[in-house]
């Protein structure tokens, strides 16, 4: 047996190097494989590379999919298969169910005209599974959010695919939220360290805040801003030029009544 | 020095490192999603994640409760980080509901200045009484975010760039605050807690001049 063991050590050596870099290395290969879709010319010109870079590849899709890498990378390895169980659960589940689902959401006021507020949904939990103290709740409420978040997953994929009947873009759509989730997880469980909570927390709460306002901005109806000094910074909201007579102390000089602004075009329908 | 004054000094560097170096990756996403997202040009992605950056008072806020947790240690290092952004929507909120609420630029600049002020006297302050206090101040800055909202282009895009560029802050904040803390017993961060409280004075005369 002695003799055996100089030659398993090395080989359990590599092998523990792969297990460690192999979450970083997905991840490379497909920033890699993004980019190089993204800058070829004729990649260009193709349905499914604008779908990946402004749908599959939109924030608001990205973040609650890191949020879920990052929440189980936190948790014991039981729950966290059980996490990617139920992920691709409600990836399937969305799927079959999408039109009962996008029925419930319509429900909501004014979620058709964002997204059917699929964004801020997945947010708010993937953030509570991330702020909330306690291992055990966090546990239970990332098994609840990797359900609901891969259940919108698919209804996100199924409202903004362009072709109807053609399984390419759905597929892509699940093999980058798949991608986007494991290679943050492996990357997270292998540099793991006692202060990981800390940015793992602020990160939820940004999600909750991301979610929270998202929604609300959704919900709310329009209305005139109210007014606030140029004491405040705004130097980066520039309204749209037939929106200048909106916005006297935003950047518009004019007088008279103030009209309604329309509500903005549905999300994530604009086209190449 | 031992080890866990190195240690704590490393990851303060490297978490701010980290927070730098994930702000110029969000900024690259902002063109690219400028140029494949938001078709409506400004006021999305781009707009939202640039504004904490490139507007001082806000970028002053957001760095003195990273700087401050950090200073206070224990739980505040992420406590005061996480009660910003989720009291934050509660000014928000009232920003978008057009609800009036005055002295939003007074209290902007009375936040950095009380900020400043804490970190240059390195005051422990109790959790209760910090996490009120950053309360009230992320109800301001909410409530400018809120307000300038339903102006821009893309909000929801918007809301995303701001809210991670003011997380970023926070980090950035965080990690310097780590970094020199034992460094001359501290000294250096009270210095830059001075330099915070300058610039909070120089908001509020401005404020109180323009009220």
């Amino acid at each position: 047996m002695s003799k055996l063991s100089p030659s398993r050590e090395p080989h359990s050596g590599v092998l523990a190097n792969a297990g460690t870099w192999s979450g970083p290395a997905l991840a490379a290969l497909g920033l890699l494989a993004t980019a190089t879709v993204g800058l070829l010319p004729a990649a260009g010109q193709s349905t499914l590379t604008w779908w990946i870079l402004s749908s599959a590849l939109a924030p608001e899709r990205v973040l609650p999919l890191v949020g879920i890498g990052i929440a189980s990378a936190l948790v014991d390895f039981r729950y966290c298969l059980a996490a990617l169980v139920l992920f691709g659960s409600g990836i399937t589940i969305g799927f079959i169910a999408h039109d009962w689902l996008l029925s419930a959401l319509e429900t909501i006021p004014q979620a058709t005209n964002q997204h059917f507020l699929i964004g801020p949904i997945s947010s708010v939990a993937v953030g509570l599974a991330l702020v909330l103290p306690g291992t055990r709740l966090r546990s239970w409420l990332l098994l609840f959010a990797a359900a609901v978040t891969g259940s919108l997953l698919a209804v996100s994929i199924k409202v903004t695919d362009p072709n109807l009947d053609d399984a390419t873009i759905p597929l892509a759509g699940v093999f980058v939220g798949i991608w986007i989730v494991v290679s943050i997880l492996l990357t997270a469980r292998a540099f793991r360290r006692g202060w990981f909570l800390i940015p793992a927390r602020i990160f939820g709460s940004w999600l909750i805040a991301i979610g929270m306002l998202y929604g609300g901005i959704s919900l709310v109806p329009k209305h005139n801003p109210p007014l606030l000094s140029r004491a405040t910074s705004t130097p980066n909201v520039m309204p749209l030029p037939e929106f200048d007579r909106l916005s006297p102390d935003f950047g518009g000089s004019q007088d008279g009544p103030v009209p309604e602004i329309p509500n903005e075009n549905p999300r994530g329908f604009q086209q190449p | 020095m031992n080890g866990s004054d190195l240690a704590a000094r490393t990851i303060g560097l490297g978490a701010a490192a980290a927070a730098v170096c994930l702000g110029l990756f969000f900024c690259m996403l902002s063109r690219s999603a400028a140029a494949h997202i938001i078709s409506t040009g400004s006021g999305g992605f781009g707009s939202g994640f640039a504004h904490p950056l490139t507007g001082p008072d806000h970028f002053l806020a957001m760095f003195a409760v990273g700087l401050w947790g950090a200073q206070i240690g224990g739980r505040a290092v992420w406590t005061l980080p996480v009660t910003f952004p989720l009291i934050m929507v509660a000014g928000g909120a009232m920003g978008i509901l057009g609800l009036p609420l005055p002295g939003t630029e007074i209290g902007i600049a009375l936040s950095i200045l009380a900020l400043g002020l804490a970190i240059t006297f390195a005051w422990h302050a109790a959790e209760w009484m910090a996490l009120s206090l950053i309360a009230v101040f992320a109800i301001c800055h909410g409530y400018a975010h809120g307000a300038e909202l339903p102006l821009a282009a893309d909000p929801a895009d918007y809301v995303i760039g701001f809210v991670l560029a003011t997380g970023l802050i926070h980090l950035f904040g965080i990690g310097v605050g780590l970094g020199l803390g034992k460094p001359f017993g501290g000294r250096l961060a009270c210095g830059l807690g001075a330099l915070i409280g300058i610039g909070g004075i120089y908001y509020l005369v401005q404020a109180l001049s323009i009220s």
